[in-house]
């Protein structure tokens, strides 16, 4: 007669298919750590932006100098003199206000069952990839600055500022650094979603 | 069955060859024009050198003195770093053209490759155009608080010169962008 007989408990065919798909999903979603990682991102990129904008903030030094004996003058340093350090602090707010925002979105689909929607990976890496441009131009106009005022320029007669104002410098140099952190923490998300979206389409 | 036309959602004509790779002319038109728009930029603030003179009043009783000063574009040096970073990415439009085309019919490794080696050049291009932008700026208005002087009402052609390159980097840039969404709609729309 050929009947089949089955050992394993086979569901009847017509429920088939809804637990086989509801636990490929989940073992799909243990084995794969890339949401987890993307979380994880977010949240340092938002920490480092964050600091980002304090360290600059608090960057203000006000310096005493005897020109002649007697006479003193008042010089200040403040992030606010110079337009890339303004642009810089720009770029970072935004940056941390997008990490939040799509820090939320992160939790929001890993708390659903079917893992991060495809839509929304879409739209992380486009986001994704404007904003590594915006914080990358802002990084590479602050260090072009910073380092005009560290080293001078002879040729255009822009003398050295470091020597003068040695604490705004190190925390303009402390803030460019972790700015510089935060670009390649977006850099390194990129990659991820893009990798996370490939493998989607590779596997099915 | 070679050689199949499909149309996408905007009307672009992709070309599928035999094998499962797909190259459609919108993604290889934008890397030509990246390799172009890059290496212009490199070419044209590389050939950036001004000479003048400069009238100063050395002494006040006598007559002001001509004195020469140069402009070149090894003076700045992020000017320097926007020539090397348009040189590396025209080189790198180069090679991956070439691999493209060569890797059509093939593997699918290749193209995420590309697409990782894009999203870094995009970030290497928008430092240095940040970079050679606010030296720029410096030198176009000039810092009061820090006693930096503007260059650029002596040095004008110069000046002209280096904001004609920056404006040709920042559109290679934005090719680079759209080389990096245009592999991401091609991925998205095969999903």
């Amino acid at each position: 007669m050929g009947s089949r007989v089955s050992v394993t408990t086979s569901p009847p065919p017509a429920a088939a298919q809804q637990p086989v798909k509801q636990s490929a999903l989940s073992s799909q979603y243990k084995n794969n750590s890339h949401p987890v990682v993307d979380l994880a991102l977010r949240a340092f990129l938002f920490t480092t932006s964050l600091v980002a904008i304090i360290v600059m903030l608090i960057s203000k030094q006000t310096k005493l100098i005897q020109v002649t004996p007697g006479h003193a003058i008042l010089l200040t340093g403040k992030f606010s003199y110079i337009p890339s350090f303004i642009y810089l602090i720009t770029a970072l707010s935004l940056v941390c206000l997008y990490s939040i925002i799509t820090g939320a979105l992160s939790v929001l689909a890993l708390m659903k069952p079917g893992g991060i929607s495809t839509k929304l990976q879409f739209h992380f890496v486009m986001f994704d990839a404007l904003l590594l441009g915006i914080m990358a131009s802002a990084t590479g106009a602050a260090t072009g600055v910073s380092y005009t005022g560290i080293k001078g320029n002879s040729h255009t007669g822009w003398n050295k500022m470091c020597t003068t104002y040695d604490s705004f410098c190190f925390r303009a140099a402390a803030s460019i650094l972790l700015s510089l952190i935060s670009s390649i923490t977006i850099l390194l998300l990129v990659l991820l979603s893009t990798h996370m979206l490939y493998k989607k389409t590779t596997r099915r | 069955m070679d050689m199949q036309y499909k149309e996408g959602i905007n009307g672009e004509v992709g070309i599928r060859s035999a094998g499962k790779g797909k190259v459609k002319r919108s993604d290889l038109f934008v890397r030509f024009l990246a390799l172009v728009l890059t290496l212009a930029a490199a070419v044209v603030l590389g050939a950036n050198n001004q000479s003048t003179t400069v009238s100063v009043k050395i002494v006040p009783s006598l007559p002001p003195v001509n004195l020469p000063v140069t402009a070149k574009w090894l003076y700045m040096s992020a000017f320097v770093y926007l020539v090397i970073a348009n040189a590396i990415a025209c080189f790198y439009a180069t090679m991956s053209l070439v691999v493209t085309l060569a890797a059509r019919g093939g593997k699918k490794n290749v193209t995420l490759i590309v697409t990782i080696l894009d999203i870094v050049m995009v970030a290497l291009l928008f430092s240095a155009m940040g970079a050679a932008g606010a030296v720029g700026l410096i030198g176009l208005k000039g810092n009061s608080h820090l006693q930096w002087g503007k260059v650029c009402n002596v040095f004008d052609k110069f000046c002209h010169q280096t904001a004609a390159a920056m404006i040709l980097s920042f559109n290679g840039s934005i090719c680079y962008l759209l080389l990096v969404v245009l592999a991401t709609i091609n991925v998205y729309k095969k999903f």
